[in-house]
């Protein structure tokens, strides 16, 4: 028996920390045989974590989900005594095991399922083949840039750039009397609503080091550098480890396998600002300078990091690399659309059933993901709309639904592909104010206290069409593929939902009932039991009300939290 | 390998270095930046250099796009220009200061107080007087008479008391005229173009000045003996600059309509100036008007200026509160009245005199009859003996925001008077002189606010004659000052319009000089009333040099030291800008004023272009600037802690290199030297 307890950063959050401490607990107690405790990293099932998957002695799979530290008991139990009816209520439902029947994971193939910790599991599972084959082989650099040219594979981060052509610029590239080349990998997730590059660092480490050492052999660079924003601390540790590991086992370092191939690499951790996502500003701050976009042309691949020609492309994109390389280019191309080939990691977040990462082909419609995958909206509430890309992407309506998963369909809705964030809102989502929180991501100046004035029901006539304005300004204007991408979230907004900003203006409503400058809390005296629940979850103790008898909200003093409605289990507390 | 490729139209040849921007200076043509500096690195960030190329999608930044061959370059497209200017709006949106001081801003004429108070200070008499002359050439007779709007705007007056600076411009004037060292004009070559004004007084002669100086042959008409019009006869103290109006014919004794045509000057001259000012005093429309002894005020004070002396009685009543009732109840002592009355119906507090003037009014003895108005004179043989007041109360505002008076029903009062002086207000005359189209219902010559030109193509006007009528002096300068421009543009073919220029400005409190040290306004030594009531001798002395420069001292010097060079203002105006689009709250970053020892950072003028950092660094060799937070937040600041701050070594290229008045250098020689 094989208990694996999920211990990405998703499944720690929820307390797998403590199942896991419990089970390592018991396991010392007592110290049976046959039982062994391990760990792997997010399986993508966010929305069950924490999760533990007990392997049986005939390796089949019984996986256990929401698992507390007072199931860990039971669980010892069947896995001591193989009794597996112990744990029949924690067993994840059939309808929720189609999460991960419905994808097709290729960067996330191990995710979930080997133990980032351990490089001979990552070996277990090919890991380090398609590094092996390529120099083992003596594949030229052409021949592999080939394979990822038949694959079709694109830049997974945003912009969608074909992967083969920047690595034969950077390979092209003149280097100059040193020979210095280096390739960088952006793992500066920043989007709000995206997390695979994390899941992928806690989960498979080692992919994303033979994916970067592919792409270094392609290029000529010796040098390999991983930036991780530094809110991902257990991506760090993991990946500082694998480094370890790998270096080790002779797949980093001098003479890697034998052959004439060197390559090191290292972490940097990012400060947090939100532009060192872009790649120049990316370059600028690993040179310890402010984080600020560069004027392309010089384009990194001429003159990159310390002006030397230089690669970077994102965790996910590299994650494909070695799969592209063991199956073959064609077998990926083989997914998806014309121009959009493979498959694509989503982050599913927001108002959706089931929360977390979903790896589907190219081509996929976005209601399969949302609806099928995702399972569609919580409470029983209506879509109203998916925000797509981040702070660079844009809200797609309900009525776009059936576009399907590709660089170009995505593009003509005005959102973009992205980094793959899918923040999910239904009918109690306020547009202007989800246009808002985007911007807040990209630029603190005019246009954002624009849209705040609307926000805040001080809107005034014209406001829109300067938000417009400002937004055609800036693509025109702006230096950096954000610059030119960020105003998506306002535009698309205005381009749906322009009766939300004109109710926001004109008649200084919210129709969604969220801006809090424009609501008001009360509570339905018919439906008010007097349970006094609401009142004991009130931070400015704003609610008054005898004991069974319908309580009421004093207005001057409610902050609008939001706690009582959340509280509410009578539907009593409403907002107007 | 040169490349060659054309901006709007123009051939333009660049090495392969070369970006739009570098090749285009090289062929001499300007492209707009506030960022790029050539020791620099591009960087890229004001978003000025904007230009379109033909088939290229996007729009690029000359400053750090390679031309390539072939390339078809517009500086001026709608989009660009749409870009340019919605970027320079943003910046300006957030830009905190005063282009230029309140007292300048506030002065009609836009006369730069604050750069000849500066030279005052300095003892360079002669600039600020040169000063003055790029305003209008007056400023001896101006620095007396002008109520002077500039110093009802002055910062200072929220420490203490105002700037003296109406007479420190007459203190400049007086000095370099003593001095025996005249302010010299000079032209521009002639034109040959010819242009008749009509009027000599503060409107005429400040056309004539500027429209001299464009070039052209002018031609002064006037009615009176002298050259001065009301500065002459309307006001007793006058002295004419010799300097300016060298060169320019003066015709006097002619009027219009009798002695010379309005059609013939218009046929023979290439354009006429209509500045013939405002003579005619208003009726008060009350019975017994026309009895011996009710006079015209402006009427009194023009026999007055030609050398009459008037005979009054010993009881004197003027009506009107403003200076010219001031001019006559005093002129009125002086020519020996026992009791001199002024009538006005409202209070002191709406009185449009200055104050100064009313001050000494009483000092001299003159009754202040407030909350009365006239309403019948009578007499005996046909010579008025008393009047009849109208016993006043104030009501509610009317449109000009005063209080309007309203009649106490029943109340009236009757004092027995001499003499009455009517100044309540002029009109102009000009029935008889221009074809009857020209004028408007009042009377007057209506013009065009902004290009002064009348129904007639080449006719225009200036100053009291126009539109509403009667003002101060300054304001008919004003006017005088930009009808000449326009005259100028028509006789050169160009739009005739003048630009008004945009300004950033702010407003401030007393709290924001809590901490200036009081230093008292210069007291004017003069007469004292005693002294001065029965003669017309001037009753100031004028500043001594001393008084003077320690006044002028006193100046905060409000307006920005980096106005001539700033890049800021000038594409701002060149563009177009409208930045209120843009308003919203201004960024009070606080907190890093001194930079070091000599330098001085006002984040609220920075536009972050980046120049002073980048210059410490690339230029320099130093990092001693750099860029802190994000957004609205960013400031420059030094990276180093206040204690380290000594690799510092004030080599002032920061200061250089600052698009606007961001960084500066703060001892006060340097600030002055910029300004000039």
């Amino acid at each position: 028996m094989r208990l694996i307890v999920g211990e990405g950063s998703c499944g720690l959050a929820a307390g797998a920390g403590a199942v896991h401490t419990r089970l390592q607990e018991l396991l010392a107690e007592a110290n049976p045989t046959g039982v062994e405790l391990g760990i792997t990293g997010c399986n993508g099932m966010c929305f069950l974590e924490p999760i533990v998957d007990l392997y049986d002695d005939e390796g089949a799979l019984h996986r256990l989900v929401k698992v507390q530290a007072k199931d860990a008991d039971k669980i010892y139990q069947a896995a001591t005594t193989g009794d597996l009816s112990l744990v029949d209520g924690l067993r994840i439902s059939a309808e929720d095991a189609e999460f991960l029947d419905k994808q097709t994971r290729i960067a996330l193939r191990d995710c979930g399922i080997i133990d980032p910790e351990s490089i001979d599991d990552y070996l277990a599972h090919g890991g380090y083949q398609a590094i092996t084959k390529i120099l083992a082989e003596g594949m030229s650099q052409e021949n592999v840039i080939h394979e990822i040219d038949v694959a079709g594979l694109r830049g997974r981060g945003g912009a969608g750039f074909p992967t083969a052509f920047k690595w034969r610029a950077a390979r092209d590239a003149k280097a100059d009397e040193t020979g210095q080349k280096y390739l960088i990998c952006n793992a500066d997730e920043g989007d709000p609503g995206a997390f695979m590059d994390r899941a992928v660092i806690e989960g498979d480490p080692h992919s994303l080091i033979e994916g970067m050492l592919i792409g270094a052999y392609c290029i000529g660079a010796s040098e390999g550098i991983v930036y991780v924003r530094a809110e991902y601390p257990l991506a760090i540790i993991r990946l500082r480890k694998a480094i370890e590991d790998a270096t080790a086992r002779g797949y980093l370092g001098d003479n890697i396998l034998g052959s004439d191939f060197s390559c090191t690499l290292r972490i940097k951790a990012g400060a947090g600002a939100f532009v060192c996502g872009e790649e120049t500003a990316l370059i600028e701050s690993l040179e310890g300078k402010r984080g600020m976009p560069r004027l392309k042309p010089p384009f990194p691949a001429q003159a990159g990091y310390w002006l030397k020609p230089s690669n970077i492309n994102n965790v996910e994109t590299y994650a494909n690399v070695a799969w592209i390389i063991v199956n073959g280019g064609a077998a990926y191309a083989a997914m998806g659309t014309e121009n959009s080939r493979g498959t694509k990691v989503f982050a599913l977040s927001g108002k959706i059933r089931r929360g977390g990462l979903v790896e589907v082909p190219m081509g996929t419609t976005l209601r399969e993901v949302i609806f099928d995958i995702g399972g569609g909206i919580r409470n029983g509430k209506e879509f109203k709309a998916v925000q797509l890309g981040g702070p660079s992407g844009g809200c797609v309506p309900a009525s776009k639904l059936d576009t399907i998963i590709d660089y170009a369909e995505l593009s003509a809705t005005g959102a973009i592909m992205g980094s793959g964030g899918m923040v999910v809102m239904d009918e109690s989502t306020c547009m202007v104010g989800m246009a808002r929180f985007f911007l807040d991501f990209t630029a603190k100046e005019r246009m954002l206290e624009i849209l705040s004035r609307v926000v805040d029901g001080k809107g005034e006539e014209g406001d829109i069409e300067k938000l417009e304005e400002l937004c055609y300004a800036i693509k025109d204007g702006a230096l950096c593929g954000l610059g030119q991408t960020a105003p998506n979230p306002v535009l698309t907004t205005i381009r749906y939902f322009r009766d939300e900003f004109e109710a926001h203006i004109a008649e200084h409503r919210c129709p969604a009932g969220e801006c809090r400058e424009l609501i008001t809390y009360y509570i339905d005296q018919d439906k008010c039991v007097g349970c006094t629940a609401c009142a004991r979850q009130c931070p400015v103790q704003a609610i008054s009300g005898e004991r069974k008898s319908p309580h009421k909200i004093d207005p001057t003093l409610c902050i609008k939290c939001g706690n009582c409605k959340t509280a509410c289990r009578f539907g009593a507390v409403q907002v107007r | 390998m040169s490349i060659k490729y054309t901006i709007d139209g123009v051939e333009v040849i660049a090495e392969p270095s070369d970006t739009i921007l570098t090749s285009a200076t090289r062929a001499g043509i300007e492209i707009p930046t506030l960022c790029f500096d050539k020791r620099t690195a591009i960087y890229g960030a004001c978003g000025i250099c904007l230009v379109e190329v033909e088939g290229v999608p996007k729009l690029l930044r000359a400053c750090s796009a390679r031309p390539q061959e072939g390339y078809v370059v517009h500086l001026h497209s709608e989009r660009v220009d749409r870009a340019r200017k919605t970027a320079l709006e943003l910046l300006l949106s957030d830009h905190t200061g005063d282009c230029r001081g309140p007292c300048k801003l506030n002065c009609p004429a836009m006369t730069d107080c604050q750069k000849y108070v500066g030279e005052i200070r300095e003892g360079r008499y002669k600039d600020a007087v040169s000063t003055v002359y790029e305003a209008f050439p007056l400023p001896a007779s101006i620095g007396r008479v002008c109520p002077h709007p500039c110093e009802d705007a002055c910062r200072r007056k929220m420490v203490e008391e105002p700037i003296s600076i109406a007479f420190l411009k007459a203190f400049a004037a007086d000095k370099i005229e003593a001095d025996g060292d005249p302010y010299v004009v000079s032209c521009e070559p002639d034109t040959g173009k010819r242009v008749a004004i009509i009027g000599g007084g503060p409107a005429g002669l400040t056309a004539a000045y500027f429209l001299r100086r464009y070039g052209h042959a002018v031609t002064i008409f006037d009615q009176q003996p002298k050259m001065g019009g009301m500065l002459r006869y309307g006001i007793p103290e006058y002295r004419l600059p010799k300097a300016v109006l060298d060169r320019v014919e003066m015709i006097n004794g002619v009027k219009l309509g009798r002695d010379i045509q309005f059609d013939e000057l218009r046929a023979e001259y290439d354009a006429v100036l209509l500045a013939l000012g405002a003579w005619r005093s208003m009726n008060m429309r009350v019975p017994g008007e026309d009895l011996a002894g009710v006079h015209g005020g402006i009427d009194f004070l023009e026999r007055l200026g030609l050398g009459e002396r008037p005979t009054l009685g010993e009881r004197v009543a003027v009506c009107g509160g403003g200076n010219t009732a001031m001019d006559c109840c005093r002129t009125a002592v002086r020519l020996g009245a026992k009791e001199v009355y002024v009538v006005y119906r409202r209070t002191r507090a709406e009185m449009p005199a200055a104050d100064i003037e009313i001050e000494e009014a009483e000092e001299e003895g003159v009754t202040f009859k407030f909350l009365t108005n006239p309403i019948e004179f009578y007499g005996e043989n046909g010579h008025v003996t008393g009047m009849k007041l109208q016993v006043m109360e104030l009501g509610e505002p009317d449109a000009s925001g005063r209080r309007r008076p309203v009649p106490v029903e029943g109340a009236t009062e009757d004092i027995p008077v001499d003499d009455v002086l009517m100044a309540i207000g002029q009109g102009a005359d000009c029935a008889g002189a221009v074809a009857e189209e020209l004028l408007t219902q009042r009377g007057t010559i209506a013009c065009d606010g902004m290009t002064f030109r009348t129904a007639y193509d080449n006719v225009f006007a200036a100053g009291d004659v126009t539109n509403r009528g009667a003002g101060i002096a300054i304001q008919a300068i004003a006017e005088a000052q930009k009808a000449a421009l326009c005259i100028n543009n028509y006789l050169e073919g160009d739009e005739v319009r003048a630009q008004v220029p945009y300004f950033v400005t702010q407003e401030k409190t007393p709290e924001d000089f809590e901490d200036e040290p009081k230093q008292k306004r210069e007291k004017m030594p003069g007469l004292t009333p005693e002294e001065r009531r029965d003669n017309f001798e001037p009753i100031y002395f004028g500043f001594t040099e001393e008084q003077a420069q320690r006044e002028a001292s006193r100046c905060l010097e409000c307006g920005c030291h980096d106005y001539y060079d700033c890049r800021l203002i000038k594409f701002a105006n060149r563009f177009s800008v409208e930045p209120e689009r843009f308003a919203g709250e201004m960024h009070d970053r606080e907190d890093v004023p001194v930079v070091s020892e000599v330098i001085v950072h006002d984040p609220d003028k920075c536009v972050l272009c980046g120049l002073c950092y980048r210059t410490c660094d690339q230029v320099v060799g130093k990092t001693f600037l750099g860029l802190y937070n994000r957004g609205f937040s960013t400031v420059v600041n030094p990276m180093v802690p206040e204690e380290a701050r000594t690799f510092c070594t004030s080599c002032l290229k920061c200061v250089e290199a600052c698009p606007t008045g961001a960084m500066r250098s703060f001892p006060a020689v340097e600030r002055v030297t910029q300004l000039v």
